[in-house]
């Protein structure tokens, strides 16, 4: 029984914890989320929210103790096998200004070894619209067109969970519109993940909710349990900032 | 309460390994290739490296033919000419070095590349390659320079084949590359990594310099069984880089983490 609620779980998280020096960026952390779902994580600046992406998609190695799998592989002992899982969408594009929206996608396809590198390339770019500007330079794009390329980058190796790293930041009503759509779109068998400041936002689009302050888990629930003002009240609380 | 932890951990046997396939089949030299070619192209988009460098080593010519221009008739140039060329090639190659690891983390692409399903060593012979590549291509550049400047009029018409000296400069080049790249990765990340990368690559280079230079100064000044021990140098330089390749291939992974 226990055996098959592991198997759909997505993220299993037990006592995960990360220090910076004497600074706890994250204390004792667990939760679990099931495949498929979409957690947006909240909090004040170094709660931890970065930190926990971080270490989730391998980027950070946890501290000793932690027990942290991701598509159920271990974080630390699997992490070759679990980078090619993952996909990364952050206010940062991760992406060569130099190289044209082709040749940056190409590049990370022969990175992730993809059989048909051209087709997905061709793919991505329709899906993200931007196949008529696909050999300009990436430092050409405005900052929209960067994001939805970023996006094309991190969907390459059709991950099976996709983090957010305050993804909205920076973006225009309209580039938000579209990154909204193409969140939509690819939403269907992926798990998502998010850091986010913005809680309509990230309630929005979210199945569950997680708030980190101080680098612990202050509160976490699926959204069908969440009342919005109770939530935003304590958040309020907990964080000590307003809400946006 | 960390170290029982640690100890229950290490007395776990160990979890079979959940059935998870790779999804794709990961070719270490298709990356590699991707890494080297993408460099290419950026640099010869961009020209920042090869430019930089290239006009800095015309710089250090000038200054040492300004500085050795009272030196005089008798004063004899082949004697310290290897010794200007490679140190001006290594004070050259410390720009580049900078720039190849520099833009990497412009935009968090060197966060890109790290998850990627990549081995870090990979990562490094990319990047050592790429760098001996456009260290090479200004070395094209320069040595015909230095050679008009310091020793032309047939102050080589008594010295050793020119090719000689240049499997010296590309064996040092390979040092050069190799120890830079570990280096500029580790000072990336600090504050002032342009004078980090200085203080820590020039003094690794001593030996380097001193092996080049002396391998390089036999084939000039071309005294009897110079051939000797100019091979003598070069299984030494040779050593040296395989020692820098293998010390970067081997703690690429460390030196990334931290």
């Amino acid at each position: 029984m226990s055996e098959e609620i592991k198997q759909e779980m997505a993220v299993e998280v037990r006592d995960l914890s990360r220090t910076f020096g004497a600074r706890k960026a994250l204390n004792k952390v667990s939760f679990d989320l099931p495949k498929g779902a979409f957690l947006s994580i909240f909090g004040p600046n170094g709660a931890g929210k970065s930190t926990l992406l971080r270490v989730l998609s391998t980027l950070t190695p946890p501290a000793s103790g932690s027990q942290v799998k991701v598509c159920g592989l271990d974080v630390v002992k699997e992490d070759f096998e679990l980078r090619e899982r993952i996909g990364i969408i952050s206010h940062n594009p991760l992406l060569y200004p130099d190289l044209s929206a082709e040749e940056n996608l190409r590049f990370f396809a022969e990175l992730y070894c993809l059989d048909n590198p051209e087709e997905r390339i061709d793919e991505l770019l329709e899906a993200v619209e931007l196949k008529h500007r696909r050999m300009d330079l990436a430092r050409t794009f405005s900052r929209g067109m960067t994001q939805r390329l970023s996006i094309a980058r991190a969907l390459l190796p059709n991950p099976d969970i996709i983090f957010l790293d305050e993804p909205y930041s920076g973006l225009d009503p309209h580039a938000m519109d579209i990154l909204d759509s193409l969140i939509d779109k690819v939403r269907e068998g992926h798990t998502f993940i998010m850091v986010s400041h913005d809680l309509q936002k990230g309630l929005q689009l979210c199945s569950h909710a997680l708030i980190l302050a101080n680098g612990q888990k202050v509160f976490f629930d699926e959204r069908a349990n969440i009342n919005e003002e109770e939530f935003a009240r304590l958040y309020r609380e907990t964080v000590g900032m307003g809400v946006s | 309460m960390a170290q029982s932890n640690d100890y229950v951990m290490e007395r776990k046997p160990k979890e079979k390994k959940p059935e998870t396939p790779s999804k794709i089949k990961v070719s270490n030299w298709r990356q590699f290739k991707a890494i080297i070619r993408k460099d290419i192209v950026m640099e010869m988009r961009t020209k920042e490296m090869i430019t930089s460098m290239g006009l800095y080593a015309l710089l250090v010519l000038v200054i040492y033919y300004i500085a050795l221009s009272q030196a005089g008739q008798g004063f004899d140039f082949t004697r310290i000419a290897a010794g200007l060329l490679f140190l001006a090639i290594i004070f050259t190659s410390l720009l580049g070095l900078n720039r190849s690891l520099v833009h990497e983390q412009d935009q968090g692409c060197l966060e890109a590349l790290l998850l990627a399903p990549i081995d870090r060593p990979i990562i490094f012979l990319g990047k050592a390659v790429g760098n001996f590549i456009f260290l090479c291509i200004v070395e094209v550049f320069i040595v015909p320079i230095f050679y008009f400047l310091f020793l032309g009029g047939g102050a080589l018409a008594q010295s050793g084949p020119w090719w000689m000296l240049v499997v010296a400069i590309l064996v040092g080049s390979v040092g050069i590359a190799g120890a830079g790249t570990l280096m500029a990765t580790m000072s990336v990340n600090t504050r002032g990594k342009d004078f980090i990368l200085a203080v820590m690559f020039v003094p690794v280079m001593f030996p380097l310099l001193l092996i080049i230079v002396t391998a390089m100064t036999s084939v000039i000044v071309a005294n009897p069984g110079y051939v000797a021990s100019f091979w003598q140098q070069i299984a030494g330089a040779v050593v040296f880089d395989v020692v820098m390749v293998g010390v970067g291939y081997v703690l690429y992974d460390f030196v990334l983490g931290a």
